[in-house]
């Protein structure tokens, strides 16, 4: 279970308060959509989640099972099991596809106590999952998200949750630039890992992604706070109303 | 009228030591005029400093204090087993045509059965060669039947210190020619060690011939047994004829009290294909410089290296690639590691000759800065006098990427292996230039296993466990 209370938090560099006491809380087996307008915060969340030290976490807590994760650098938080499918996944030249996977499986199964995967071992699991996400052999011999276009980038992202198996899962604006297939082919991949164990925090826009990933609640977040929060009907009203209410009431 | 200009300690001492070394030095009738004539033309400007443009950064009479005596015979005997302390397993167990050079003097050559010299190469002792009256090597090897000038030596007209100091004393070295169209089965390895319980001096030189339509690998490696610092004076003149290929290797590993001036001539004959890389690891004050020169049109110029610095290393790498014939390309790719104060520089001055229309140039030197103190000075520098040319250069210094390393740690990737992650791969990116997958991989360990600040030795088995860029290329 995936609690935060009365979370703040701002910008390191400036001091600019983004997020201005968040409470939620998301059970293990149950996704959760996170929607508002631009600026409202959404990615700021995943990013502090995440452990990012470009935030300053002045206020609240997070808690994952009971445990706070404040404290803890995003190796840790990864090995806690809190995976980020980032919107904007990196390109990192001279680093290879699989050379990271398999440095980033190994360094969590390590920090989890599991044996780590000797390499027939890993690539066996890599190539299974790998197909199952449409990733190509040829993509994981290219450096990590180097060339990739919109789509491989997520897919990438999918296959690394899968790889790394984690109990949350954040993903921050994973439907952005990509086109109905490629949308369908990532919810996919993300809903073979919906379980009783995990939980799932979907944060977007737009309803659309959660017409494949279907959310048990919505939260709207605007403002740095969660404004309202309904079940997956609150989805699609915000699809007929936009985001004008939520704008409103801060002015 | 006479100018005296007052001499550095360094410059009186080897004045000196040239007066009392140089008639022990090898070398039939001429010779010994060539080196005097040399060391001449080095007195007469002394050591480089600041106020001379190439010299900008690396100023010599400010950074070299005292000049060590020339060096003595080692009399230890490199085996393969002591070869491997020297040269880390991998380098050690290449495969290859190897000589071995201690202390500035030729001590062995390993050659394996059925590559023995003859049918495609000839290779010999610069010592020796220049002890023989008749040239006969100079002439297999180059053609000319007298030389009576430096020129040959290199020092003669011109007035490069490091090349002039190298004709004065240079003591040995190898002469290396490739049958026109040869083609080696294995590389050749020129492998100068030195074993030094004092400082010492050495100067060695190497003199290479790539037959037309023949193709070749060589590899230096500069390398050392003990903590004494050593300065060497080290110059390769390499010539391609038409239609040569040669791949071009120089691995240079020192400790920081050390001075490493390095000197390649480059000379391209027409469709003529070069491909170059120099790495460094440590070594105090280390001068790479490398002179290209097109004779023939249509040539490829691809040179790249890789320098890796901490504490006070000081590592210059500078280029002159010289434009003067039509339809040539040239590259150029450095990458730098530099931490604590240690200081990088890039020269890389691209000549395009009037008569050059056609030339293809790009050039790019790139540092990746671990410390506020470190300092990389890059000095881009084109003289483009035709019209129909593309030329481009580029230069940049970063930081690790902070982007790039939450990125990796929010995948659980502890962050000392994150940096090592993202330094290994910016370092790896330069060696990939190196075609040869068994050297490629070598120096790729040498490098990991300076990164992780470990000897040689231990590289192997630590680049085997953890997960590396070059494991993935596997």
């Amino acid at each position: 279970m995936l609690e935060i209370k009365n979370l703040h938090a701002r910008i390191a560099d400036d001091g600019t308060e983004i997020l201005k006491g968040i409470n939620l809380q998301v059970p293990a087996g149950e996704v959760h959509a996170i929607m508002g307008p631009n600026g409202s915060g959404k990615s700021t969340l995943a990013y502090v989640l995440a452990g990012r030290d470009d935030y300053e976490v002045t206020a609240g807590d997070i808690l994952w099972n009971g445990e706070s994760i404040l404290a803890l650098g995003p190796d840790d938080r990864a090995a806690k099991g809190v995976f980020l499918a980032f919107q904007y996944p990196m390109e990192i030249p001279g680093v290879a596809t699989m050379t990271f996977l398999r440095a980033s499986v190994n360094a969590v199964r390590k920090k989890r106590g599991v044996k780590e995967l000797t390499t027939p071992e890993f690539l066996k699991v890599v190539r299974a999952k790998a197909a199952e996400l449409g990733v190509k052999d040829e993509m994981l011999k290219r450096p990590l998200n180097v060339g990739f276009s919109g789509g491989e980038k997520k897919r990438m992202e999918i296959l690394q949750m899968s790889m790394l198996e984690p109990s949350l899962c954040v993903l921050d604006e994973t439907d952005s630039g990509l086109d109905i297939d490629a949308i369908q082919i990532v919810a996919e991949g993300a809903n073979k890992l919906r379980s009783k164990d995990r939980a799932m925090l979907v944060i977007t826009h737009y309803q659309r992604l959660l017409n494949y990933i279907q959310p048990d609640k919505v939260h709207v977040l605007a403002h740095g706070r969660i404004q309202k929060t309904g079940g997956k009907e609150l989805a699609l009203e915000l699809e007929k109303t936009g985001y004008a209410e939520f704008k409103l009431k801060a002015a | 009228m006479t100018i005296t200009t007052m001499k550095t300690k360094a410059e009186e001492q080897l004045a000196e030591q040239f007066a009392r070394t140089a008639p022990l030095l090898p070398g039939g009738a001429w010779v010994p005029a060539a080196r005097r004539a040399a060391f001449q033309a080095f007195a007469a400007n002394g050591l480089p400093h600041r106020r001379i443009e190439a010299w900008k950064y690396t100023d010599l009479r400010a950074g070299l204090k005292e000049a060590f005596s020339p060096a003595q015979c080692s009399t230890r005997t490199f085996d393969a087993a002591a070869l491997a302390t020297v040269l880390g397993p991998d380098l050690a167990q290449l495969p290859c045509i190897r000589v071995v050079i201690v202390n500035g003097r030729w001590q062995a050559k390993m050659i394996p059965a059925g590559q023995e010299p003859g049918a495609t190469y000839h290779m010999g002792s610069l010592a020796a060669v220049l002890g023989q009256p008749d040239y006969d090597w100079m002439e297999l090897c180059f053609g000319v039947s007298t030389i009576s000038d430096a020129d040959t030596l290199g020092g003669g007209a011109v007035v490069d210190p490091v090349m002039a100091l190298n004709s004065a004393f240079a003591s040995d070295g190898v002469v290396l020619s490739i049958v026109e169209g040869a083609r080696l089965g294995l590389p050749i390895h020129i492998v100068s060690i030195v074993d030094a319980d004092a400082p010492m001096a050495t100067a060695t030189r190497c003199l290479i011939k790539v037959g037309a339509g023949a193709k070749a690998e060589i590899i230096e490696s500069h390398v050392r047994l003990g903590e004494s610092p050593a300065q060497a004076t080290a110059v390769t003149q390499i010539s391609l004829e038409a239609g040569a290929e040669a791949h071009h290797v120089q691995h240079l590993a020192a400790n920081g009290s050390s001075a490493h001036l390095g000197r390649w001539d480059v000379e391209l004959a027409e469709r003529a294909i070069y491909r170059g890389f120099q790495f460094t690891a440590g070594g105090g004050l280390v001068r790479n410089e490398t002179h290209v020169s097109f004779t023939g049109p249509d040539a490829k110029f691809d040179f790249s290296g890789a320098f890796l610095g901490r504490d006070r290393d000081h590592i210059d790498t500078t280029l002159v690639v010289d434009h003067s014939t039509t339809g040539c390309e040239s590259r150029e790719l450095f990458k730098g590691v530099l931490d604590g104060h240690a200081r990088g520089i890039f020269q890389g001055k691209v000549i395009v000759q009037p008569v050059a229309q056609k030339t293809d140039g790009k050039q790019m030197a790139q540092v990746l800065m671990l410390s506020e103190d470190a300092e990389f000075d890059s000095k881009p520098e084109l003289e483009i006098y035709a019209d129909d040319v593309a030329c481009g250069h580029g230069s940049t210094a970063a930081e690790i990427d902070g982007d790039m390393m939450f990125y990796l740690r929010s995948r659980g990737i502890p962050e000392d292996q994150a940096r090592a992650l993202l330094i290994e791969s910016f370092v790896g990116e330069a060696i990939d230039k190196i075609q040869s997958e068994a050297i490629r991989t070598s120096v790729m360990n040498i490098a990991l296993a300076w990164l992780r600040d470990l000897p040689a030795q231990a590289a192997p088995l630590k680049a085997a466990k953890a997960a590396t860029p070059n494991k993935a290329r596997e």
